[in-house]
């Protein structure tokens, strides 16, 4: 494994974060740390682990209607709604 | 709008090459992964609880129902069916998606391969008659998988208002290979999957309720060369014909912009049926990073442990087998069973109407010329599929002439019952009597000289006359095969 | 003596004979509660009407009828705050039951409590959590580790008779041993994760906290069993743990992996844990050295997986349908972007880059998909070191409490501190933590017994009969 390019203030991006110059740079030291003491993965050996086959077929669920939650008990959460609607800044293709 | 097969017929020396990617609602009674009920229409944010809203600490579970049709589609479509499959999250960012990832498929589809076969009666119509709607050409599959639906958006001025109901709705998203080469074919390409979907009961795969949504991709390159051209994706297209009118204006486009030397942009770009054209979408600078992993949620699903056995008996009989069965075995039209082959309700009336007599092409004919302009509900309708039967055999066999059997179709629509019983009570037995025949052709002979004179000069034609006349004296029982052999014979004595 | 000193075995006994009654116990917490929370700061909500009330029609016919446990606050409890420790999950009121909370309910439990917790489950000390830190009730001036610092440190400091927490590298066990009470991560898929905010999908799982063996076998009874909401849980039939106290360990094969005793270890915590094997011998069962050699590769493969995870799983808290959302958006992109940085601390933050970075594009096969490999490495370790005993021994924490504020400027130091205790959570296996000693400055020890993967049985067994021949488990916190 090379030395790995993290940009922090991309990956915050795609997480949505938006971090001030001081966290990007004391995050981007912290990472690099911690990223440096992966790097030891990159010299074990996994060529034959063997692929884990699950057992039997899981739990699945039966196609049976169960009872929803009550519309004022999703609203009752939700910072924002009006007409039964959950609101959020005008969504733009 | 172009009228030819190919549509290409202005641009002959380019070939457009097209792939579609179609997402389809899963008819289950509940949720992909809850069991909230999956049902159109309900009020809003009614039909959500902590799963499909994304609340902190829940769970997803399987719909096993829909892994079983998703199975039943695959084997359709001659698909390979995963032994083993899995589900992966897919990372992104929007207020309709309540976790703000979905669960779909990625590297373990359910179903891989496959083909959909482009049924002739599906191409537009003004197209059905070209060469290529009759190539019956095969269109490859990539894969079929399953996944979670969003939420619904609404739009206002400032605010967008979200109705969570219709997110983890079960949806099928089957990707075809690019092997479609022109917007007819893509037409017909979404109506002949559509049908098999309603075959298998999977889906009513209405795409103006949204049961079926399109994307396609589209690019264009010189014929005979081997790259493709750049791609483009277009979105919003809301009906089937909306379809092949955004790939005719865009083929268009791209052929323009290319003969003018200009590049094409790798893009996504929105089909506004009104204005009739393909528009740029907001691009965004990178392609998504969707950052796809297993789902740690769900185990892997094994199909090989029942799930396969059990969608391999829900497999109906594919619409062109059915439709070569019904032209082979009971003389229906081609036509006749196509329209058959895509409404399997109708189908199953009309098999039920032939299996009592030997006459199943003239009940195709009753079925689909006559009972079906009434725009009957195959499964609730008084009228008893066996009546067509005993109708088909009654005009057949010599019982009453055709013109009479319409007139005991008209009765049978109004007061279901037995033909047999209505031919009695309308009292419209055929007259089959010598006898009483012959006193009618000299009752013709007597009143229309003229026409005799005619006829014994030469004029074939002028019996028409004559056999009209008993068709009216006898109130149209007359059997004409019978009139017609008396009055030569009269006529010629 | 206080009720809020005695077992849940011993009050079980006595609610049921009528010598008390639940309100009682509660109002003895309440005074505990009264008299040193202020110091410990272990809770993050209590509502004393409401367990009082649920105290008066408290039914003792039950399995835990009228017993007061205290739920880490990431557990949903239907109608009650459910903060994970953080202020972008202010104001949300869990609309349903955890199924671990809801089978405690239907055992007759009651609730007092919901306990502190680093952000998110984030952290091995506590200091993590956006409402406070949770201090040790040996010495306030050191953490009572984490992320269910606060669980730990209820029972522990004799605040609760029982907590329930959660574990997804150590964060039931380390906090048990730091704290000297007893901590008990299932084996993953044993309980339902239904409810329990997820961290890390794979490796999160619900646990008791408790102040004896016999105790935490009580619990995972009542909990564990296939819950058809979690797809993840283990279809085999439920079982009673405990129910015949062997008391001997004669025959036990005890397994001490090499990996986990290495020089330069802490000395006191290294002489508890030669003292405990030595007891373990002496009375019968015999000491075998095995080995888990993919252990110095452990930490690296849980950050990569569990921040992968996590930076997924945390994705919803982004102010839309539940939560704090950020004042005035502007836009969309404002809206995500404000909420979710004014509303998760740094550690949280830290995990969610660090997480999404080893899965994006161009580094996802290096980091994600090695680590899962390493990971079936891991769990071969276990299953290979198994087939020469029938338990673990080890250390639960390289060291005792450090001292608050200590660590909080050094996430790897912090994440080195977890050694012990990842493997389990990247292997499944399940294990306890209980008390073996305390330092000379009477800070406790934590002994950790690792299982087979369903194999709480075992390592119930040999603790129980480890604990009640000591009597580490009698010595309380200095008041």
């Amino acid at each position: 494994m090379s030395a790995p390019k993290l940009n922090v203030a991309d990956v915050a991006g795609l997480a949505r974060l938006s971090l001030t110059p001081e966290e990007t740079s004391k995050f981007t030291a912290q990472l690099s740390q911690i990223l440096a003491h992966m790097e030891t993965l990159g010299q074990i050996a996994t060529g034959d682990v063997p692929e884990v086959v699950p057992p039997a077929q899981p739990a699945l669920r039966p196609d049976l209607p169960c009872p929803s939650l009550p519309v004022d008990v999703v609203l009752s959460n939700a910072p924002a709604h009006n007409n039964d609607l959950i609101l959020v800044p005008k969504i733009v293709e | 709008m172009e009228t030819d097969a190919a549509g290409m017929s202005s641009h002959p020396n380019w070939e457009a090459v097209i792939g579609l990617e179609v997402h389809v609602q899963l008819r289950t009674r509940t949720k992909m992964f809850c069991g909230c009920v999956n049902q159109y229409g309900g009020a809003m944010n009614s039909q959500v609880c902590p799963v499909c809203l994304g609340l902190p600490g829940s769970l997803p579970v399987p719909n096993e129902e829909a892994i079983r049709r998703t199975i039943v589609t695959g084997l359709m479509l001659g698909c390979r069916i995963a032994p083993v499959a899995r589900f992966d999250r897919k990372n992104y960012f929007y207020p309709d998606m309540p976790k703000n990832y979905q669960i779909s498929q990625f590297d373990d589809p359910l179903c891989a391969g496959g083909t959909v076969g482009l049924d002739p009666f599906l191409f537009p119509k003004d197209l059905q008659d070209t060469d290529e709607a009759k190539a019956k050409k095969s269109i490859r599959l990539t894969r079929i998988h399953l996944e979670e639906d969003v939420a619904k958006s609404f739009h206002y001025e400032e605010r967008s208002g979200i109705d969570f109901n219709r997110a983890g709705t079960p949806l099928m998203e089957i990707v075809s290979e690019a092997d479609l080469r022109t917007a007819g074919e893509a037409f017909a390409f979404l109506g002949s999957l559509r049908q098999v979907l309603l075959a298998g009961d999977v889906s009513d795969a209405d795409m103006e309720k949204g049961q079926m949504r399109c994307d396609v991709n589209v690019s264009v390159r010189p014929v005979g060369q081997k790259e493709f051209g750049t791609k483009v994706e277009l979105k919003n297209l809301n009906s089937i014909s909306g379809v092949r009118r955004a790939l005719v204006y865009e083929i268009a486009r791209q052929i323009a912009a290319v003969e003018k030397g200009e590049a094409i942009q790798h893009e996504t770009r929105r089909w506004d049926d009104e204005a009739g054209a393909t528009f740029t979408m907001r691009t965004k600078e990178k392609a998504h990073d969707y950052r796809y992993f297993p789902e740690p949620d769900l185990l892997p699903v094994r199909t090989d442990q029942g799930l396969r056995s059990a969608a391999e008996k829900s497999v109906p009989e594919l619409p062109a087998a059915l439709q070569d069965r019904l032209m082979k075995e009971n003389g229906v039209t081609a036509y006749q069973a196509s329209v058959l082959a895509a409404d399997r309700a109708l189908c199953g009336y009309y098999e039920k109407a032939a299996a009592g007599t030997k006459h199943k092409a003239a009940v195709a004919n009753w079925i689909l010329n006559d009972f079906l302009a009434t725009q009957p509900d195959p499964a609730t309708t008084p009228i008893k599929p066996e009546y067509f039967g005993e109708l088909a055999t009654l005009v057949a066999e010599g019982g009453i002439n055709s013109a009479q059997g319409k007139k005991v179709f008209a009765e049978l629509m109004a007061n279901p019952s037995s033909p047999k019983a209505l031919v009695e009570k309308l009292g419209l037995a055929q007259i089959s009597d010598a006898g009483a025949l012959g006193v009618f052709c000299d009752e013709a002979i007597a009143a229309n000289p003229r026409s005799v004179e005619d006829y014994r000069a030469g004029k074939s034609n002028a019996i028409n006359a004559l056999k009209g006349f008993v068709m009216k004296k006898s109130q149209g029982k007359a059997n004409p095969t019978q009139v017609d052999e008396i009055l030569k014979a009269k006529l010629s004595a | 003596m206080s009720l809020a000193h005695e077992t849940l075995a011993s009050l079980r006994r006595r609610l049921s004979s009528k010598e008390i009654h639940s309100r009682d116990i509660v109002k003895d917490l309440l005074t505990e509660i009264g008299a040193r929370e202020k110091t410990v700061h272990a809770f993050t909500h209590i509502d004393e009407k409401a367990a009082l009330a649920s105290a008066e029609k408290a039914d003792t016919s039950l399995p835990l009828g009228g017993i007061p446990i205290a739920l880490k606050d990431n557990l949903n409890a239907l109608g009650d705050p459910c903060t994970c420790s953080s202020k972008i999950l202010e104001g949300y009121r869990a609309p349903y039951d955890a199924t671990a909370v809801a089978r405690l309910r239907h055992a007759g439990a009651i609730f007092l409590g919901r306990t502190n917790m680093d952000e998110f489950a984030m952290g091995s000390s506590t200091e993590n959590s956006a409402l406070g830190v949770t201090r040790n009730p040996w010495d306030p001036t050191r953490i009572p580790g984490g992320s269910s610092g606060g669980s730990a440190a209820a029972v522990a400091g004799r605040l609760a008779i029982a907590a329930l927490g959660s574990d997804t590298g150590g964060s039931i066990r380390q906090p048990a041993a730091l704290c000297g009470c007893v901590g008990l991560k299932p084996t993953y898929g044993r309980i339902s994760r239904y409810g329990l905010v997820a961290f890390a999908s794979s490796l999160d799982q619900i646990g008791p906290l408790t102040r004896t063996v016999e105790d935490s076998a009580i619990l995972l009874s009542a909990l564990a069993g296939h819950d058809p909401r979690d797809n993840t849980t283990d279809l085999r039939k439920p079982e009673t743990f405990l129910s015949k106290p062997e008391g001997s360990v004669k025959g036990l094969r005890v397994g001490l992996p090499k990996e986990y005793f290495l020089p330069g270890m802490n000395a006191e915590t290294e002489a508890a844990i030669r003292s405990a094997s030595q007891w373990f011998e002496k009375n019968g069962a015999t000491l075998v050295e095995v080995s888990l050699p993919h252990t110095p590769a452990a930490i690296a493969v849980y950050y990569i997986l569990a921040t992968a995870e996590a930076s997924a799983n945390l994705a919803r808290f982004d102010g839309v349908r539940y939560g704090r959302r950020a004042v005035d958006p502007k836009d969309l992109l404002d809206l995500y972007q404000r909420t979710r940085s004014e509303g998760f601390g740094p550690e949280v933050k830290r995990r969610i880059i660090l997480g999404t970075f080893v899965l994006s594009q161009g580094y996802a096969d290096a980091y994600y998909r090695k680590a899962q490999k390493v990971r079936g490495l891991l769990r071969q370790d276990f299953e290979s070191a198994f087939t020469k005993c029938d338990l673990l021994l080890t250390p639960t924490s390289p060291e005792p409490a450090f001292p608050l504020g200590e660590r909080t400027q050094d996430p790897l130091k912090m994440y080195l501190a977890d050694v012990f205790t990842i493997s389990t959570n990247l292997a499944g296996n399940g294990a306890i933590s209980l008390p073996c000693g305390f330092t000379k400055s009477n800070l406790p020890i934590g002994l950790q017994l690792i299982s087979p993967r369903f194999g709480e049985e075992k390592i119930l067994q040999a603790a129980h009969a480890y604990e009640q021949a000591h009597d580490f488990w009698k010595r309380m916190p200095p008041v």
